[in-house]
Parts: C-alpha cells; structure tokens; sequence
C-alpha cells in the first residue's frame, strides 16, 4: 500500500493546532478569565453580561443607600430632639397649670415655650444638603414659615408628596414623611399645641392650660408613634446593606466561577500541549531525514 | 527464423524504454515539492510480436505514454472542501473581528446601559442634586457614543468587507482566464495525442484556488472543462473565460454581476460566499438588532421624561433625540438631545423635590422594553449571537480544514512523489538499462564472431 509520501502538511497543521491551543491557554493565565471574548463561550459571556449588569446595579443601590441613610439618620435624631422638646414642654405647662404659681412666672413660662416654639420651628424646617426633609417634595422652600395671623402661628408651606427610593432588585424604600402628615396633622397639630399652650400661659386659666398641656401630650405621642418611620426605614437600609454585600460577594464568586479560568487545568494543558509541541518539532526534525538515495552513493 | 540484427532492435527498445522511465523518475524527483504535482509514470508495454511460424517471437518494449497518477473523485473533492474551507476562513475572520466590538463587560454598551440607569438610581436618591443630573446627562452622552461606535465600527467593517468582494471577482476574473488559457494549451497537446499532464496539474491548481474563492462546478468535457458556479453562471468555457463584474447597490456595497444578472445571492461558498455572508447577513443582522436596541431605549426613556417635570417644574422634553422612524439606523444616530441638567424630568408631581419620575425611568431597566426583554437582557442576547455565530462556524472551519487536510494526505497518497518509491525505479531502470546494454554487448560479440568465423573459414 502506498502511504503519503509528505507528511510534512500534517506536521504543520498540528503545529498550528498546538500552538492555537497555546495561545488559549496563554491568554487563560495572563488574563485569569475563560471567557476572553464571546465565541469562547457564548451562553457564558451572556451570563457574565449579566453578572456584570447586577454587579454595577448592587453597587449602586449601595452607593443609593449611603446617600439616603444619611438623611434619614439626620431626620430621625431632629424628631427626637422635637420630642424631647415636646417633653419639655409638657412640664413646663405642667408647672404652669399649678394654682400657686403667680400670673409674672406663667409669664416666664410661656417665654420659655416660645423658645421651645421656636426651637421646633427650626427642627422642622431640616435641611439635608439643601433640601428641607420634612416640607414633602416641595422641598427647596422652607416647609414652615411663621405666619402670627395664623391660629398656629405657623404655615406649612410643603406638600403631601412623598419621594421612593429603589435599594434593591424587588425594594424601594419611602425616605420622608411629610411635614403635614408629622407635625400638622388634624387632630395632632404641634404648632397648633405649642400655641395653644403659649396662649393660655399668657391669659388663660388653669383649666385652659390643662388643656392645652393635654394637646402637646397628643402631639407628643403622635410624633412619637410617627418617628417609628424614620427608624425603620435605617434598620430597613442596613438589612438591605448587608443583604447587597453578600450579593456582591455572591456575584463575584458567580463571575468567577462562570468566567474565571482553571489555572491548574490550564497549566496541566500548557504543559503538554508543550511536550507535544516539542514532540512535533523534533518529528518533522528526523522525518526525510534520511530515504532510498542515500544508500545509492 | 529470428536474427541477431531483430535481437539488437529488441535490446535497443528495452535501452530506450528504460531511458524513457528514468526520464519521468527524473522529472518526478525534480518536482517532489511542486504544489498541484502529480507523480507521472511510465507506461510500459509489450510490443507486437512477430509471428515466424511456428514461432512467434517478441519485439521488445514500448513506452507508449508517461502518465500522470490521480484520482478525478479525490480532486472534485479536495475542490468542494476547498470551497467550504474558503467560505468558513473568511466568515470566521469576519465574525472575530465582529466580536471584537462585544468583547469584555466593563466597556461597551452593555456597560453603559447599566451607568445610565445606575446615575439614574443614583438621582433619585436627590433629585434637585445639579451634578447628580449631570451625572444622568453624561451617563446618557456615554451611553450613545457606546452605541455610535459600535455602530460605526460595524459600517466600517462591512465596508472593508465590501473592498474584499471587489478583490475576490478581481481574483476571480485572472483565475478564470489563466483556466480558459491552460484549457487551450492543453486541448492543443492532447488533439495531437501528448501528455498534457503538467498543465492539467496547473489547471488543477488554480482551479483548487478559485474554489477557494467562490462556488465552482467543474463540468470535464473532450480535451477541456466548463466551470461554472454552483446555480450554473458559466466562468469559463473551454478557451473562453467569461468575466465578472461589480456593481454598486443603494446600500453603497458591491453586488456581483455575470453577464448583466445579479448572481450576490447565488454565491454561497469559497472566500466570496463567506465575505458576502458577513456583509450582507451577519453584520446586518447585527446592525438591525443594535438599532431595535438603541430605538427602544431611546423612545422609552423619551416616553417617559415627557411625561414628568423638570426641575424648573415645566414638562419634561425628549432626553434623547427622537430615533429615526423603524429604527433603522438608530445606533448610529443616537444622541442626546439636551445639555442643561435641569431639563432632566425627575420629578412627578412638578415639585423640583420630588424623584417620582425618576424613580420610573429607573424602571426602565427591568422592563421589558425591547420586544419584551429588558435591555440589559437584550444586549447580552445580542452579544451570545454574535459570539455563537463566531463559535460555530470557527468549529464549522477546524472541521472543514480538517476534511481538507485528510483529502489533500489522500491525495498525496494516490499522487504526492515518494523519493524511496523514485530511488527504487531509478535502480530498477539503471538495471534495466545496464541489462539492455549488456545484452547489445554480446550481441555485437555474438556478430563480431559470426563476420570472423567466415575470414578464419576463407
């Protein structure tokens, strides 16, 4: 039977073959990737794609999440400070609404709520890098201003709106309350208390006082009961920190594990792809080395 | 009765035939690394006998022809897998260069896709924020370049592509008449009964060439051939060449044309059916679905920052400008239609505080937009066509160059010259011929005897 006389062509080809498989693997290593563009794996690169996209998003809704805490950290500690106002103020109406005190300290009283007054004024008017927190979405005006001609001695100049926040793939978060829900609401109205209170201290009764102390009281549990937002809403972002960074650390394992080369496979195979690189090389070496006519001298 | 003088003649032909032999172990030794040789062998035969009766005696040897060895269904063969190999070479290298443009997540549209939306989350979070907007802004201006390069680098390598078809029917028309010539060349040796085996190895050589241009159909007839292309456009018949020509389309690209007729879309195989395949299908396809993309996301956005208020309070204008009608042409002419940051439609209920609207076109990035898919998802299924098409037919090409290489090692086989097989015929027909010669030796002894013996009887 007669046999290809020419080998070399196939020599080549494997040459070529190894070394193509070389380079792979070449590349695999420098890069530390499987996947080096698309046709190395098609369905994979997609996925990384993908990983990539959900990365980037968790990144963000972290980076988002930063950015809110800091408003919602700052909006819950001034409702704590209106409370504590509120308790303030609760007392000293309180020592008022005593019969043995002369109308000249109810006087001194009530100056010092109106300090209280004005205290709160500012607590409501927040401002979290230049947007006022509590007026709404209405929130480059002060979301109250003070308005003597008004029963409260205050106007709400916000709105109802509420802003919402995406922090995560299926989560969104609502980061305000608006100043009309906090602090105006029917049947709870702190300005309308303080100045109530302010009032009945200047030329009121016992009674009226009582009265208006009870109001305050109101107002005080309702904001009380209505600060539970604020901090659920941080413990709410941390939960959710917490849950995106073992998301990230899950995507990155992920990306690894669909994209990152094998190091010791691809190693092992650089390793023999070389031996049979060299193996070729030394065959095409002694091949023809030697044939028929060099017996014929 | 036989004579001496018969027996010379007979010793002379057996000299000459063995002369005649050497000479084609020669030329197949000379030509052992010629591409497209085929060994040529000798062809030996017995002459006529010569009847004395009772006896018949033999007159020697004849070289009648010196062939050449090889197997037409090997070579019609190797010539189609030349012509798949041909296809799937430059399909590949289209295809890679193509990727190219989908190669890695950090850069690139898929990349700027997720920025877009991320300054977008990252608005929300303070929508009256001037640099956050602007975030948006630039974010959008990235996102539109990634889609304007994409495109463009697709244009230009469909017209480099384009360069390539006018190359290839270039190529195409020399092959074509260097065919049609040997064709004469060769009828004019075999008419008068030569062996015409070193131009039919040419022959066969540039048309293994032009198979790996474009699709051929070799059709043998009397002393020549007809090729033709797979659905039948005559190149060449017999000593006539027939040349293509280009012509361009509306699209600015090359159609190919045989004798007045748009043949583009017959030409399926060799190097020209592979580049035409990149051109006209897989680039486009890829083009349409950047534009569907770029289209969606465009209007999208758009619907949606119309529908809200800016920071001034007024309404929301088109963020990027309005794609062209049916998309075509989209990714190339994206781009973003406003520069002032205030103009990006955040709120939804016209108070510069409110992120309503923003949060909504937030929503985008998890909406089926783009014929159902969110647009992420669509750009990497765009990105595993362009890498499955690249894959495929790079395994397509490993298989077919690995047919090839088994046909040309058979070939090779039936035709490929052995220096061990040309050593041992050249051994043989020096003895041979050393034989030949020794027997006209004697004979010229045998005669020196028979014109002696009658001086030593007269």
């Amino acid at each position: 039977m007669r046999v290809n006389p020419n080998p070399y062509s196939d020599l080549l080809a494997a040459i070529d073959q190894t070394q193509q498989r070389i380079d792979t693997d070449e590349q695999q290593i420098s890069t530390g990737l499987s996947v080096n563009v698309p046709s190395d794996n098609p369905a994979a690169d997609a996925e990384l794609l993908q990983n990539a996209n959900q990365s980037s998003q968790t990144d963000q809704f972290l980076r988002s999440i930063g950015s809110i805490q800091g408003e919602l950290q700052d909006a819950d500690s001034a409702l704590n400070s209106v409370v504590t106002a509120l308790q303030q103020a609760i007392s000293l109406g309180t020592e008022g609404a005593n019969g043995t005190v002369n109308s000249a300290d109810r006087a001194a009283v009530a100056t010092e709520v109106q300090g209280i007054q004005s205290q709160l004024l500012s607590l409501a008017n927040l401002t979290y890098q230049g947007s006022y927190v509590f007026a709404g979405t209405a929130t480059q005006t002060a979301a109250y201003i003070l308005n003597p001609s008004s029963p409260s001695g205050v106007t709400y100049a916000g709105n109802n709106g509420v802003n919402k926040v995406t922090v995560g793939s299926n989560s969104s978060l609502q980061v305000n309350l608006p100043g009309s829900q906090l602090f105006s609401a029917s049947g709870s109205d702190m300005f309308q208390a303080i100045q109530d209170l302010i009032n009945s201290l200047e030329s009121g009764t016992t009674t009226t006082i009582g009265a208006a102390v009870n109001e305050v009281s109101a107002a005080y549990n309702y904001i009380n009961t209505q600060r539970v937002f604020y901090g659920n809403g941080i413990t709410q972002l941390n939960a959710q920190q917490t849950e995106l960074n073992s998301e990230t650390t899950q995507l990155a394992q992920q990306q690894n594990t669909i994209g990152g080369a094998d190091l010791s496979a691809v190693i092992t195979n650089l390793t023999s792809s070389q031996v049979s690189l060299q193996a070729t090389l030394q065959a095409i070496g002694q091949t023809g080395q030697i044939d028929l006519f060099d017996y014929l001298k | 009765m036989s004579s001496l003088n018969a027996s010379l003649a007979t010793a002379l032909s057996g000299l000459t035939a063995a002369e005649g032999a050497i000479a084609a172990t020669t030329n197949n030794v000379a030509n052992a690394n010629t591409p497209g040789y085929s060994r040529e062998e000798p062809v030996l035969v017995s002459s006529d006998p010569v009847v004395l009766t009772p006896l018949t005696y033999g007159t020697g040897v004849t070289l009648q022809s010196i062939q050449s060895v090889r197997d037409p269904i090997l070579l019609s063969q190797i010539q189609q897998e030349t012509q798949s190999s041909g296809q799937f070479n430059s399909l590949v290298s289209a295809l890679q260069q193509l990727q190219t443009n989908f190669t890695g997540t950090s850069s690139g549209i898929g990349a700027a896709i997720s920025n877009f939306f991320d300054s977008v989350n990252q608005l929300s979070t303070n929508p009256t924020d001037l640099s956050l907007r602007q975030g948006v802004i630039t974010a959008a201006n990235n996102l539109a370049t990634s889609f304007n390069t994409t495109a463009n680098a697709l244009t230009q390598q469909q017209g480099n592509l384009d360069l390539s078809v006018v190359q290839s029917v270039g190529q195409i028309n020399q092959l074509t008449r260097q065919i049609a010539q040997l064709n004469g060349q060769i009828s004019n040796l075999q008419n008068v009964g030569e062996n015409a085996g070193t131009l039919v190895d040419q022959r066969q050589q540039v048309i293994d060439q032009l198979s790996s241009l474009v699709d051929v159909s070799v059709i043998p007839s009397d002393n020549t051939l007809t090729l033709t292309t797979a659905n039948g456009v005559p190149l060449v018949t017999g000593q006539q060449s027939f040349q293509l020509t280009t012509q361009i389309n509306s699209a600015g690209l090359h159609e190919v044309y045989s004798q007045g007729n748009n043949i583009t879309s017959f030409i399926t195989s060799g190097q020209l059916g592979g580049t035409l395949q990149a051109r006209d299908q897989q680039i486009p396809a890829v083009e349409n679905q950047l534009d569907t993309l770029a289209a969606g996301l465009a209007n999208s956005v758009n619907a949606v920052q119309v529908a809200g208020f800016d920071l001034n309070g007024d309404a929301g204008t088109d963020l990027f400008t309005p794609p062209p009608a049916g998309g075509t042409g989209a990714a190339a002419s994206l781009s973003v239609a406003i520069t002032n940051p205030s103009l990006i439609a955040a709120s939804s209920d016209g108070t510069s505080g409110s992120n309503g609207n923003a949060e909504a076109l937030y929503a985008l990035s998890t909406q089926g937009i783009i014929s159902g898919q969110n647009p992420s998802d669509y750009y990497s299924g765009i990105v595993f066509n362009v890498g499955n098409a690249t894959s495929s037919a790079s395994a397509e090409q490993t298989a077919s160059s690995q047919v090839l290489q088994q046909l040309n090692d058979q070939n090779s086989t039936v035709s490929g010259v052995s220096l061990n097989e040309e050593a041992a015929n050249l051994v043989q027909y020096q003895q041979a011929f050393d034989a030949s010669a020794q027997v006209i030796t004697t004979i010229n002894d045998m005669l020196y005897a028979v014109v002696n013996m009658s001086t030593l009887t007269g």
